[in-house]
């Protein structure tokens, strides 16, 4: 069992506050991961959970037990670090077991809980090398047998693939995932990219500032972002944003050109943002007329960019389209996929 | 130019070094060499190619004493040196306040003069005016004032408490600076393994400063195997040859008795132990010093 719970959770160094009162629930076997742009907290409130900072206020309980007053080794949480903080005077095999070691776990049922570990991880043939005999790749499978053997309530990581290159970062991730599948247990992940986020996760909370800006399974952080941050941070390429109007009920730009019918909720003659995916927009027969001003094929969509009234625009459609720079277009979006956004605060309407 | 005038080149650039070190290190050495092999009656030479000189040093009945008593100042030197220094560094590292403002003051010790550390400590330790026994007898810990350096059983002990005062601050900082730059996500790791405060300065801080460690014990036994002012002007080697180590021993028997032949033989088997030091600490960081200084 392992579930976690977190109650207005503040943290300040000196005068600074940077956990404005954080609320989260975590339920035992979940893989939540924690996203937000650079310095919003996240690693703060990571290590938090795990002991290593001491909250200024609020509560933090595992299966229903305050753990607040805990030292981190009492907690039973194990914890991945960015720079895997191996040991490097100790081998694979004394790396991992370092933790039983701790415990006062006999010599015997170390080694078989590091061999163990070491299978789930094929590491099995580096246990006799040292850390720097090993690829990165290794090293944070190594970081992970640590964690694992100890067979914790719960499993922090923060940001474990951000050293590594982009092939292995996607073939740890899927790793991760399997090792999440496997062992069931509680999983806290810290991440700036939001695909590691929307790959991964069961639960997907997004910071901003200190502040959780939206909570909620990846698909619904996709579909009905509560404001404007979050629909401009999950989802790649970024959302498009550009000011609109209601208009008998169309969403009308400001150069008059109809985009699509008005989200439900706004009321006629109202103002706001509206913000539409690349790839919800459509090259139509009719629909807003657009200048072509960028094109990059990618091979297997091709992204344009698209001067709509006055607002650059980016596009990406799987379709094989003959574009030159200069080339007018319409375009339409998608039915139900323009989402409205208040114009001051940011908020979704509707 | 081609690659034989290079060659000239390179060498011509490194001459005034290889003058340099011909000059003042091999020189010096091969004449205190010489000097051990040459017979001396009266400051006259006396004939080359003996071995009289080392077989005075080892009938001298003072070479026991003085042998015992370098082995003293050396070991004990070094590693209550080191221990200390580690203790202190250890307590150092640790952020606050204080420790910052103790960082700069610990040196204190380090910029003053050797003469006028031996002079303070001589007259602090001095039998009859020195307020350490003073406060001594104040306290009631003794009833009769202490003569630390005049007691023969006392004084090497004296000695290397002085020499610990003067030489640990170094020492402390170097392993502080080593204990700081320890990666904190390793300490944390550490933490999370349920590592407590002891254990992690055995299984993580220890391991990691090791680099740091052998350098500076090699480092501070020779500069304690080099120390001369502390224990000449502090004691002389007094009382009756009580205090006497191989620096002061040769120091006195060459330019006080001008018995140069011993005071050479002396020096050599000084020089052969240091190379032993220096030898050894390259043995041990064979390794390290081949993956470019770091472990
Ligand atoms: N020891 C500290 N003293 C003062 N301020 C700190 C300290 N540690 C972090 N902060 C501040 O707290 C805020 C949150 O930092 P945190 O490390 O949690 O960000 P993060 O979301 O993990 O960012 P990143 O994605 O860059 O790792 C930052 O504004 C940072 O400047
Ligand atoms: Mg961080």
């Amino acid at each position: 069992m392992g579930s976690v719970a977190l109650r207005d959770i503040r943290k300040s160094y000196g005068a600074v506050e940077v956990l404005h009162g954080i609320d989260l629930d975590v339920a035992d076997g979940e893989f939540v991961v924690l996203v937000g742009p650079s310095g919003c907290g996240k690693s703060t409130l990571l290590r938090s959970l795990a002991g290593l900072e001491t909250i200024s206020g609020g509560e933090i309980s595992i299966d229903g037990s305050s753990i607040v007053h805990l030292h981190p080794k009492s907690r039973d949480i194990a914890m991945v670090f960015q720079n895997y903080a191996l040991y490097p005077h100790m081998n694979v095999a004394k790396n991992m077991g370092f933790p039983l070691q701790m415990a006062k776990v006999s010599k015997s049922e170390i080694d078989e809980k590091v061999a163990k570990a070491a299978e789930i991880l094929s590491l099995t043939q580096m246990l006799k090398r040292y850390p720097k005999q090993l690829s990165g790749g290794q090293r944070q499978r190594v970081a992970m047998g640590r964690a694992i053997v100890r067979d914790p309530k719960v499993f922090l990581f923060d940001e474990p693939l951000s050293n590594l290159d982009a092939a292995l970062r996607v073939q740890m991730r899927t790793e991760i995932k399997g090792l999440h599948q496997r062992l069931g247990t509680t999983i806290v992940y810290v991440t700036h990219d939001q695909i590691e986020a929307m790959t991964m996760a069961d639960k997907i909370v997004v910071m901003k500032d200190g502040h959780v800006e939206q909570i909620g399974a990846p698909l619904d952080l996709y579909d009905r972002p509560a404001n404007r941050f979050v629909a401009g941070f999950i989802g790649s390429p970024a959302m498009n944003f550009m000011p609109a109007k209601v208009e008998n009920g169309q969403a009308v730009l400001e150069n008059g050109a109809v985009l699509a019918p008005a989200p439900e909720g706004l009321t006629e003659g109202q103002a706001f943002t509206a913000g539409v995916r690349p790839e919800h927009l459509m090259v139509a027969d009719q629909g807003a007329s657009a200048n072509v001003t960028v094109v990059e094929p990618t091979g297997a969509e091709l992204q344009f960019v698209v001067d709509l009234a006055g607002t650059p625009t980016l596009v990406s459609t799987r379709d094989r389209l003959h574009l030159r720079l200069g080339d007018t277009l319409h375009l339409e979006v998608e039915a139900g996929r323009l989402h409205a956004f208040d114009s001051e605060t940011g908020v979704r309407l509707g | 130019m081609n690659r034989s005038s290079d060659r000239w080149l390179a060498y011509f650039l490194i001459l005034p070094v290889v003058a340099a070190v011909l000059a003042f290190v091999l020189g010096p050495t091969w004449d205190v060499a010489t000097l051990s092999l040459t017979q001396f009656v009266m400051g006259q030479e006396r004939g080359f190619g003996t071995l009289v000189n080392f077989e005075a040093l080892w009938a001298d009945p003072v070479f026991g004493t003085v042998v015992v008593n370098t082995a003293i100042w050396i070991l004990g030197g070094t590693v209550f040196c080191v221990l200390t220094g580690l203790a202190v560094g250890a307590y150092l590292a640790i952020d606050s306040k204080v420790t910052t403002a103790l960082r700069a003051l610990i040196l204190l010790p380090w910029v003053l003069p050797d003469v006028v550390t031996a002079m303070a400590w001589k007259w602090m330790l001095h039998g009859q005016v020195g307020v350490i026994g003073d406060a001594f007898t104040r306290v009631g810990l003794s009833d009769q004032p202490i003569s630390f350096l005049g007691d023969p059983d006392l004084v090497m002990w004296m000695l290397v408490i002085v020499l610990v005062w003067r030489k640990m601050p170094l020492v402390a900082l170097i392993l502080c600076a080593a204990i700081r730059s320890v990666p904190a996500e390793q300490i944390e790791a550490a933490r999370m393994d349920g590592a407590n405060a002891f254990q992690r300065f055995r299984h993580v801080i220890l391991p990691n400063i090791s680099f740091s460690l052998t350098a500076v014990t090699v480092i501070s036994m020779i500069w304690i195997t080099a120390e001369f002012t502390l224990p000449w002007v502090m004691t002389g080697g007094g009382p009756a040859n009580s205090s006497q180590i191989m620096s002061t021993y040769i120091y006195q028997q060459s330019f006080q008795f001008f018995n140069w032949g011993v005071g050479s033989a002396m020096s050599v088997v000084n020089l052969v132990f240091l190379m032993a030091v220096v030898g050894l600490y390259l043995y041990i960081n064979r390794r390290s010093w081949a993956a470019g200084g770091s472990k």
